[in-house]
């Protein structure tokens, strides 16, 4: 069921990559005109690029106290004007941007495994959110978005009596 | 499953030879991109949730060494609905030649993106010769 919920979803990317690479390598020898050297000086050539195209979509963390949810993302790199953060009927939709600066579009690359482009994700709500009391500060590249829980759903105490 | 939903995940590593972690917990390393200009390679590092002051970067003996420290972000008692993503450390190193300028390295950090400059040494920049005519 979640699946069907977030549609953005792109399975090449996700695949592992091998947890222990060696430290990269960079070449040291003086081949003829650093020809080698300059191709792949840090040895990454053959890992699978997460640059791959397409919308994507972050992940998430949602965890709950008392009076509010928190719903946090890792979304590294991108202007805080470029996030739009909406609640619809029960759902979060985070959706923004990852934009290229001039300079990352006209360079040449070596290695590639960040994402850019538009992004989307949407994250179901359990009941009872204050759709009017919503929070999303940016920092450090982790969004998080608070919302209060609406007084019925708050958590409450009850004290049980002894007679 | 968050693989599959989020195109988007960190992977751990285990990399950690040159530096134990002494808190125990996730260590991840990040995504990189690397470009290059004409007088240097610019590696650009996803480390959400690092603070510029809290990332070390070490050379020695030809290995560049990133390093950060990532805080708690919520307490340990936390109720989760949902978990996609670790939170910890993060840890790369990169084998380094002679071709960089070693002592210029700078590095920032900005939005969670650790950028860092490495210059390339004057033998390996290209050089334009002009010919004179008489």
């Amino acid at each position: 069921m979640m699946k069907n919920l977030i549609p953005w979803r792109n399975k090449q990317v996700g695949e592992g990559r091998p947890e222990t690479a060696p430290p990269a390598n960079l070449r040291s020898e003086l081949e003829p005109l650093f020809e080698n050297f300059w191709r792949d000086p840090f040895g990454l050539a053959g890992w699978p690029l997460a640059a791959a195209e397409g919308p994507w979509g972050p992940a998430v963390d949602l965890s709950e106290s008392e009076s509010e949810l928190t719903v946090r993302a890792e979304v590294p790199g991108i202007d805080p004007k470029d996030i739009d953060v909406q609640v619809t009927g029960n759902q979060l939709v985070i959706t923004g941007e990852k934009k290229e600066s001039g300079e990352k579009r006209e360079g040449n690359w070596y290695h590639r495994e960040s994402r850019f482009g538009a992004f989307r994700r949407a994250v179901p709500l359990p009941e009872g959110v204050d759709r009017n009391k919503v929070h999303a500060d940016y920092a450090n590249g982790v969004l998080t978005v608070r919302m209060e829980k609406t007084g019925a759903s708050q958590a409450r105490r009850i004290e049980v009596k002894s007679k | 499953m968050a693989n599959e939903q989020t195109g988007m995940t960190k992977s751990e590593t285990q990399d950690l030879r040159s530096a134990e972690s002494t808190r125990g917990g996730l260590c991840f390393r990040p995504y990189v991109d690397i470009l290059e200009k004409p007088d240097e390679l610019v590696v650009l590092a996803d480390v959400p949730g690092a603070k510029g002051e809290e990332i070390d970067i070490d050379f020695e003996d030809g290995l560049l060494t990133i390093y950060a420290r990532v805080a708690e972000r919520q307490p340990g008692e936390t109720q989760f609905l949902r978990r996609e993503y670790g939170v910890g450390d993060f840890y790369r190193t990169f084998r380094i030649s002679e071709a960089i300028d070693a002592r210029a390295i700078s590095a920032e950090c900005a939005d969670g993106v650790l950028t860092l400059h490495l210059p390339k040494s004057e033998a390996a920049k290209p050089r334009k010769i002009a010919v004179k005519a008489d």
